[in-house]
């Protein structure tokens, strides 16, 4: 489990974090669910050490492996979709090893037959399963997701989010997952932190276990509003 | 396609014949070979040198001096053009020393370079200083171009510092250090026949090119220069297939 006790962090003279707490249970799914802006990714950052706090502490990060999918693909533009998800793993795994893990992750995110494509060949959306098969592939056991769905339309976002549960049921880690979708926030977490204000405060925690969907939304739009 | 593309070549060589031509009528109006001698008298200027075994050993130690200004600058350029590109206070403290060097006339750093060092290597010395600014420059560039969203997803995947720079900033680099190379290497060949002139070294283009000026031949300096560009246009052809061969472009 991350916890994040207490931080603070200033950016110039803004304020965005001031005693603020949260913690990211084991190999469950936790949404940060707020407005844009409000400091969703800077709150996933210090989790991730990319970003240092001003004061205040981040436990339990000591054996934490992490990966990420970001707003964008993010890939390297002059590799294939091959070589991207190999670029990750190459210190991690020797090569027989590699070309195991690659293969499976390509077919699970339905792109065999584009393993030697550039990026700039494939759509947006095909970028964006390379990014999340990196993500997988990648052995870690704390994986961000920092609005992996923005820009896509419908049909590929409930592809994406049918393809994320499915690598995730199969080899499952702690997430942080980003959103201001209110679809995305019920159907995918377990717990969704709804955030809000500057510095952000946590308005309210649910826990989506048994709670009716539509309640759930019910609520996350009435923060909204 | 294939016709286009010999359409294009023909197209290439009636150019240059426009401007041979254009070259042949000014010099009849001038009539004065030692002013301009005519395309004719500079290419028999030019089949006398290419009988004389002196003439290839001369090409061959200027082109040796040549590139040996190239590679040092390319190296140097590259290796601190990396550390400035990434590191703020060694990009601080280079900057005014590569504005210096970037100002200074060429022919002050040659003779000063004849001060330091050996003949031959005078022209080594400031084809460098030449060329490094630029490689530098290009190579600073393409390092502070690199995406910073790449080098995060680096960091949060945990890649080594190694691989970071041969897969990322290399290629993020590639085209900045390309284009300044090419430019570099045409500058290679000005820059050391100049210092040649001065220089003076034994087996020199620069040296006949002083000689041509002395004994007022000057069909024989047009034909010298002739084999530079030549030199050069060759030396940059053959750099440009190199970076195509290896699908660098």
């Amino acid at each position: 489990m991350i916890n994040l006790v207490n931080i603070n962090k200033k950016f110039a003279d803004l304020e965005i974090l001031k005693n603020f707490s949260i913690s990211f249970e084991e190999n469950k799914i936790s949404c940060l669910f707020g407005p844009s802006g409000v400091g969703k990714t800077t709150i996933a950052n210090i989790a991730s050490k990319l970003v240092l706090v001003d004061n205040g502490e981040v436990t339990g990060t000591e054996k934490a492996v992490y990966s990420y999918v970001f707003q964008e693909p993010r890939l390297l533009e002059w590799f294939s979709v091959y070589d991207n998800i190999d670029f990750v793993l190459k210190d991690v795994y020797d090569i027989e090893k590699r070309v195991n893990i690659i293969n499976n992750y390509i077919n699970m995110v339905e792109l065999n037959g584009y393993e030697n494509y550039k990026p700039n060949a494939l759509s947006g959306g095909m970028c964006q399963r390379v990014s999340l098969a990196r993500a997988f592939a990648y052995p870690s056991n704390f994986l961000i997701l920092d609005e992996p769905f923005k820009g896509l339309d419908i049909k590929l976002k409930n592809e994406m989010i049918f393809l994320f549960k499915k690598l995730w049921s199969e080899s499952k880690r702690t997430v942080l997952f980003i959103t201001h979708d209110v679809d995305e926030a019920v159907t995918l977490s377990d717990s969704i932190y709804i955030i809000k204000n500057k510095p952000v405060e946590i308005m309210e925690k649910i826990v989506m276990n048994n709670k009716d969907k539509e309640e759930a939304k019910k609520l996350l739009i009435s923060y909204y509003t | 396609m294939m016709h286009s593309i010999l359409h294009n070549k023909s197209r290439k060589i009636y150019i240059i014949l426009f401007w041979i031509v254009v070259w042949e009528v000014l010099s009849l109006v001038i009539n004065q070979e030692i002013y301009l001698p005519s395309p004719f008298s500079t290419f028999n200027a030019l089949v006398d040198l290419l009988k004389n075994k002196d003439t290839y050993i001369t090409i061959l130690f200027s082109t040796y001096r040549t590139l040996s200004g190239f590679f040092v600058s390319c190296l140097f350029g590259i290796v601190i053009g990396y550390i400035c590109g990434t590191n703020q206070f060694f990009y601080d403290l280079f900057t005014p020393f590569i504005g210096i060097i970037r100002t200074v006339p060429v022919m002050s750093i040659i003779i000063i370079a004849i001060m330091w060092f050996k003949d031959t290597n005078v022209p080594i010395f400031v084809a460098f200083l030449m060329c490094f600014p630029i490689i530098w420059t290009n190579t600073v560039s393409g390092i502070k171009s690199t995406d910073p969203k790449l080098l995060q997803m680096c960091q949060i995947y945990n890649i080594k510092k190694v691989r970071v720079i041969t897969s990322v900033y290399f290629y993020s680099v590639l085209p900045y250090v390309k284009a300044a190379m090419i430019s570099a290497l045409g500058i290679g060949w000005k820059v050391t026949s100049a210092a040649e002139v001065l220089s003076l070294p034994k087996y020199s283009i620069g040296r006949y090119l002083y000689d041509s000026k002395v004994y007022l031949e000057i069909p024989a300096l047009f034909a010298w220069t002739v084999i530079i560009i030549t030199l050069s246009y060759f030396f940059e052809t053959v750099l440009k297939k190199l970076f195509k061969s290896r699908n660098y472009d």
